[in-house]
């Protein structure tokens, strides 16, 4: 079942192009989708338009076949650096998805917000601040806050840039494990060819701009549902990585 | 590059006589270290050589105009200063003086404040409002205070207003821009999260851009609350009958150097004070920092 939809989506910011041809994309509901492409190809300004962060120039996005307006909690965003506020406590961060919640009352947004504390790992940790936990733990905040807001599509903007190789291994596995048990929605942005094809259902390449579509890798029927550290040592997984690379350096074209 | 690679070379040629003094080195080791670029000190290092060396300078200072090489009526020394400034609290009233001071700098200085935050916040949160007015506020920013004295007369008077007036308008268009600045740094994640969460335009600006930008704020307000006493002197220079600048300019008439010295070690005194205390308070405030 379709849960968001690219109809005809270009994007430009005053004069200067970034989607010119028309983008057609249609998003499963539950379904891990990764938008892997190089620098500057517009695949975060069309992850934004899904946030309502940017709005379209022209065409439409559309969440359960509504037009997607204004942001609202329905599509949370995790960004690479500045995720977390550095003035709250771990335990505040986390409970801020649930700040502006009416239909809640305190002790239901206290329960809450610790549940996703404990899930992510960082329940120890309640009362440090950002500046006092390390770069992963700091993502951490990020999607528990962003799960505990209550929403069903997360928005993630090169999430584990920033993390050394072990760390991000290990947030990998457990957003893939949180996206499988909560049933949430991802559009994920990366470069990372490995990342992307761990993670994702499906890959869609993109080219350098204009932008579209190089290729769409269905990884689910190549690798399966499930996702540990032995897939990713495993043959299959190569000869995708193979594959993608491949593609990835078709689309770059002139830049390699 | 020869001389770099030397220098780079050198610790290691100069071995072989330093392990004679093993004793010895460790220690100079660490001085010489405080001296490379951007070595932290030491725990409890920085207030003992921020003492010891304002101390220091004091005392040379003392020991110059002992020896009779300056002359008292240009350059008094620390200590005739310091009886100066006794004699002026016991007979001339210096500290209601130094307080009447005070009040102005804070009364123009909050004045400001209450003002430029909220214009410098929505001149950088609204687009039209800073396009509006950044020409007219720039404009002012530039003239220098001194000149629009007799405008301030014109207008005021030569009472309280004025000097406060004066004071005003040589902290506020300087805080507005600052606080403008301030705003336009919160970093545009922090409000982007704040909309994906369900939050609304005033609880953008209230729960997350003014709280990212108040260590930057408050720091600006202690750097202008410096400003005011600048002002403060020229506006209690031109007209007025109490406060610090007319008690150093009275002295100035009759050549009392030890007085008009007092008066400006009394201002130095009481700026030093503020500003460790906001520090005090920005250090307790942001511990996240």
């Amino acid at each position: 079942m379709t849960h968001l939809q690219f109809d005809q989506v270009t994007k430009s910011f005053g004069a200067v192009p970034v989607v010119e041809t028309p983008f057609n994309l249609a998003i499963d509901r539950h379904e891990f989708v990764v938008f892997l492409g190089p620098s500057g190809c517009g695949k975060t300004t069309l992850m934004r338009m899904i946030g309502g962060l940017d709005q379209p120039t022209s065409g439409e996005i559309r969440l359960e076949g509504e037009p997607v307006g204004a942001p609202d909690r329905r599509r949370g965003m995790v960004f690479q650096s500045y995720s977390s506020f550095p003035w709250l406590t771990v335990a505040q961060n986390v409970a801020f998805g649930l700040k502006y919640r009416n239909d809640l009352s305190e002790q239901e947004k206290a329960v809450r917000a610790e549940r996703y504390l404990d899930l992510v790992g960082l329940y120890e940790f309640s009362d440090h601040f950002p500046s006092q936990v390390s770069g992963g733990m700091r993502q951490r905040i990020a999607i528990a806050r962003t799960l505990a807001a209550g929403a069903d599509v997360l928005l993630m903007d090169e999430p584990f840039g920033a993390l050394d190789a072990l760390r991000r291994e290990q947030l990998q596995t457990e957003l893939r494990r949180i996206q499988r048990r909560d049933a949430k929605t991802i559009v994920f942005v990366t470069h990372d060819v490995e990342e992307a094809l761990f993670l994702a259902d499906r890959v869609v390449v993109f080219s350098k701009r204009p932008t579209r579509i190089v290729a769409e890798i269905d990884v689910r029927s190549r690798l399966g549902e499930e996702r540990s550290l032995e897939i990713r040592d495993g043959e299959d997984f190569f000869a995708l990585r193979r594959e993608t690379i491949g593609l990835v350096r078709a689309a770059a074209g002139d830049e390699l | 590059m020869s001389a770099v690679a030397e220098t780079i070379s050198r610790p290691e040629a100069a071995a072989p006589p330093a392990a004679a003094s093993a004793a010895a080195r460790p220690r100079k080791r660490a001085t010489r270290g405080l001296l490379r670029l951007r070595t932290p000190l030491p725990r409890g290092w920085g207030p003992t050589i921020a003492v010891g060396a304002s101390v220091a300078i004091v005392l040379a200072w003392e020991f110059v105009a002992r020896l009779g090489l300056t002359t008292p009526l240009f350059f008094p020394s620390p200590t005739a200063i310091l009886s100066a400034m006794a004699r002026m609290i016991s007979d001339q009233h210096l500290l209601w003086h130094a307080w009447v001071s005070t009040l102005r700098v804070w009364g123009a200085f909050l004045l400001a404040a209450v003002l430029a935050i909220p214009i410098g916040v929505a001149m950088s949160g609204y687009r039209v409002v800073g396009a509006a007015l950044e020409p007219a506020i720039d404009f002012i920013r530039y003239l220098p205070v001194p000149a629009l004295v007799p405008l301030a007369i014109i207008w005021f008077g030569v009472g309280e207003e004025t000097k406060i007036f004066l004071l005003w308008l040589g902290t506020f268009f300087q805080l507005v821009l600052l606080v403008a600045d301030d705003m336009r740094r919160v970093p545009q994640e922090y409000v982007e999260i704040a909309y994906t969460v369900g939050a609304n335009e005033g609880q953008v600006l209230k729960d997350v851009a003014f709280r990212a930008m108040l260590p930057g704020l408050v720091d600006n307000l202690r750097i202008t609350l410096g400003w005011c006493w600048t002002y403060l002197i020229i506006a209690e220079i031109v007209a007025a009958d109490s406060g610090l600048g007319f008690v150093i300019w009275a002295a100035r008439r009759y050549m009392k150097t030890p007085e008009v010295m007092a008066g400006v070690v009394l201002i130095g005194v009481i700026g030093l004070a503020t500003d460790q205390l906001l520090r005090l308070i920005h250090r307790r405030a942001f511990r996240y920092l």
